[in-house]
């Protein structure tokens, strides 16, 4: 396959900090105690008409303004397409029509939070609000759904350059999902401070929400971020070392040596039982290269690579990493062109994404 | 240089038969899968008539050869069934289905397996069997499942667009394979009934009672159904190295959305016209050179009306042959675009189309009319399947013999 161009030209991110303002960057930070991270929110009426607001729900809500704002950022009215992807969905809604159908026997039902639980209920919200009749689609893929849209839409950048395509993540800390994952020790079970996970990393992961959209175009324009070269998914490796292999043989294809990456950007995710190969890989590949974590700022969810990639573009844009991202005392370069995200989901779904700086 | 895509297997599975030869004799016969509920456990079993697998869990797990089959839900096991046959029907190797991918759609994953141990589930000091379902609300858990099982590793995907989606599973195949990423996509979808589609589809009031009439003009809903269907996609390159003889080739796709309302479709039939018309563009194919089309067709009177419409705008008076299948199957949802898309696939292989049943009074909104007896003998070159879903979705697949 050939090396679509695709370039960041807008983003618009809600998550457990304070990110829906695009000119700051990390400059306050939240530390929850909870194990349970939630979206930190602008005033939706900024961004949301009354009437629609009403309407909403609160996950709803939060996609909605988040790519809002990202049009706004990226000067685009109607996009060209729009791709969304999530991991359980609005599952908040889904348990809500779940539970009533449940307490009142299948009778005397309304149709709103089953309607609001539908995955794809935000792509057609943002596509109606917008009137975009293009292209659609939403992935449910657990960790791979925002890889798969993001895929998506550099396979259709490839054929078409001068599409501006909209992909957008969204995942919400739901209680329902927290206390069935607790059965499989998907979660940390002693309350936790989100910002010392890597200290003493115990068993299972925090978890966070959030929602990220970004304009994605094969043409820069004045707003562009940054550029994303390639995208690589595996599922299930076996070793930290057949990760590696895939790693470097990426890079390879990419003509990028492992020194050319000036920060690698890794999704470890503080659970003790499930971070093991990106521990071991630490010690195989990019010993000396500069590193940072993200999970302790926005938890663990399914397509969390979002922040991953929010965070990504923001410091090749402001050429700047802020100190609570920093995961290793290595001196970080001053100019910072290349940055590798690597991130995994519950030790299956691993991924690594390329991005480079545009000037 | 893109690769072309050609279909060299595929599995099904619905209230009408359990496998590929099943389903082709019930369409052939014209028998429904259509009856009130005995398996799923519902208050609705004699009110809600449906198309239901008349099989319980533990003869699935059987069919789908998994021992106990611990933690898998009826999604998953219908989809096993399903994507088996398919991988026998193409006769892939185990190398190659490790290099292959995985592109499955559905609307509720297992919902019907964590509706059934709710209560159990969130209660943290229970204990036991049920706790094999704890993950079931997540709706990618029976694609990784099912990858895991039969040994695919070359890409994993799952798609949910409502009632498009299987149909967008298999379009994301064929782009995969067309810039070279796979030499192998298998895409479809799976879909069981639940007590949370049932009320979820009864609340919305577009469920018949009765059995469905698509496009007749006293139509009032759909049926639901279950089913599963997987399509093997193989790359040009592939079916050429192996001197495979493909069933037929995908040729086209268009996806667009009628960004009109979060649940219905526009009277003006965009969102139907601008799928057809993207797939045809994308195959280099003329309105004329369509043989068939498989219509969403759910019965309900804002599906109907509106895909008519894009249908008659189209084609003009001149519309091909098109039927919908789903009184036969029911609304399968998430399976339905990939079970619509074998029965296109049949009818190619055998030059038959299906008759659209249950039709006798024409709209009059429009002046075409679906076909409503057996054609046969009928030689197809192009054929178009419609799949069409909640929040606007729409999507187009267009066949071709080879």
């Amino acid at each position: 396959m050939e090396s679509a161009r695709c370039y960041i030209n807008g983003i618009g991110i809600l998550s457990p900090q304070r990110t829906f303002v695009n000119t700051e960057f990390l400059e306050e930070v939240t530390n929850y105690n909870t194990n349970i991270l939630t979206c930190i929110t602008p005033d939706f009426k900024t961004y949301i008409s009354p009437v629609q607001l009403r309407r909403l729900s609160r996950m709803l809500r939060i996609g909605m303004t988040a790519a809002t704002i990202c049009l706004k950022d990226a000067g685009i009215q109607v996009p060209d397409g729009i791709v969304t992807s999530t991991g359980y969905g609005f599952l908040d809604e889904t348990e809500k029509f779940l539970k009533e159908l449940l307490e009142r026997k299948e009778t005397q039902l309304t149709p709103t939070y089953f309607i609001q639980g539908t995955y794809n209920a935000l792509a057609g919200l943002v596509a109606l609000s917008v009137k975009c009749t293009g292209y659609n689609n939403t992935y449910v893929s657990k960790g791979f759904a925002f890889e798969n849209a993001l895929h998506d839409c550099m396979l259709r950048l490839l054929a078409n350059n001068d599409l501006n395509l909209l992909l957008g993540s969204y995942d919400e800390s739901a209680g329902v999902q927290y206390i069935a994952g607790l059965r499989e020790r998907q979660f940390k079970k002693e309350p936790t401070n989100s910002l010392d996970i890597f200290k003493n990393k115990t068993v299972g992961c925090i978890q966070g929400e959030g929602s990220a959209f970004f304009d994605l175009s094969g043409q820069p324009s004045p707003s562009t971020w940054c550029s994303v070269e390639g995208l690589k998914l595996f599922y299930l490796p076996e070793s930290a070392e057949e990760l590696g292999e895939g790693i470097s043989s990426f890079l390879k294809k990419h003509n990028i040596s492992e020194t050319d990456i000036d920060v690698v950007i890794s999704g470890m995710s503080g659970d003790s039982s499930r971070d093991q190969v990106f521990e071991q890989l630490e010690k195989i590949l990019f010993i000396q290269t500069p590193r940072v974590y993200f999970k302790h700022l926005c938890g663990e969810y399914c397509t969390a690579t979002s922040f991953g990639m929010w965070l990504a573009s923001s410091i090749l844009k402001k050429q700047f990493v802020p100190e609570v991202v920093k995961a290793s005392s290595t001196r970080f370069p001053d100019q910072i062109q290349t940055v590798l995200l690597i991130n995994h989901y519950l030790n299956r779904n691993y991924s690594i994404l390329l991005l480079k700086r545009y000037s | 240089m893109t690769q072309r895509v050609f279909i060299t297997g595929f599995g099904v599975i619905t209230s009408i038969g359990n496998n590929t030869a099943a389903n082709f004799q019930s369409l052939v016969h014209q028998r429904c899968g259509f009856g009130e509920l005995s398996i799923l456990d519902t208050i609705h079993q004699s009110d809600i008539p449906s198309c239901e697998i008349k099989l319980h869990d533990e003869e699935l797990k059987k069919m789908a050869d998994v021992g106990a089959g611990i933690g898998y839900t009826r999604t998953a096991l219908l989809g096993l069934i399903a994507l088996r046959e398919a991988i026998h029907s193409s006769g892939l190797t185990k190398k190659e289905l490790q290099l292959s991918g995985l592109l499955s759609a559905t609307t509720t994953g297992g919902i019907r397996e964590f509706e059934r141990h709710y209560y159990d589930l969130i209660d943290l000091s229970k204990e036991g069997s049920f706790a094999q379902y704890a993950d079931t609300a997540n709706p990618g858990e029976h694609c990784e499942r099912l990858a895991d099982e039969v040994g695919i590793k070359g890409y994993i995907g799952t798609i949910s667009t409502a009632c498009s989606s299987s149909a967008n599973a298999i379009i994301e195949g064929a782009q995969l394979i067309r810039n070279g990423l796979l030499n192998v996509a298998i895409c479809g979808g799976s879909e069981a009934l639940s007590k949370f589609t049932i009320n979820g589809f009864n609340s919305l009031m577009i469920v018949d009672s009765e059995h469905c009439r698509p496009f007749d003009n006293t139509r009032k809903g759909l049926n639901l159904g279950e089913g599963a269907a997987y399509i093997v996609l193989e790359s040009e390159e592939s079916v050429m190295r192996k001197s495979k003889t493909p069933i037929a080739e995908l040729k086209g796709f268009g996806n667009a959305n009628d960004a009109y309302h979060q649940t219905a479709s526009s009277p003006e039939g965009t969102g139907a016209l601008d799928a057809m018309k993207l797939a045809l563009s994308s195959a280099n194919v003329s309105p004329s050179d369509i043989d068939y089309i498989n219509a969403h067709g759910t019965a309900t009177e804002n599906n109907d009306l509106s895909e008519g419409i894009g249908i008659q705008k189209l084609f003009g008076e001149k519309a091909p042959s098109f039927s919908s299948t789903k009184p036969y199957t029911g609304h399968t949802l998430a399976a339905a675009g990939s079970i619509e898309a074998v029965y296109c696939l049949l009818g190619l292989q055998h030059q038959m189309i299906w008759p659209n049943l249950n039709f006798q009074h024409q709209m009059p909104e429009v002046s075409i009319a679906p076909v409503r007896e057996l054609k046969q003998q009928v030689r197809m070159k192009h054929l178009l399947s419609n799949s069409f879903g909640f929040g606007g979705n729409t999507s187009s697949l267009l066949l071709a013999s080879v």
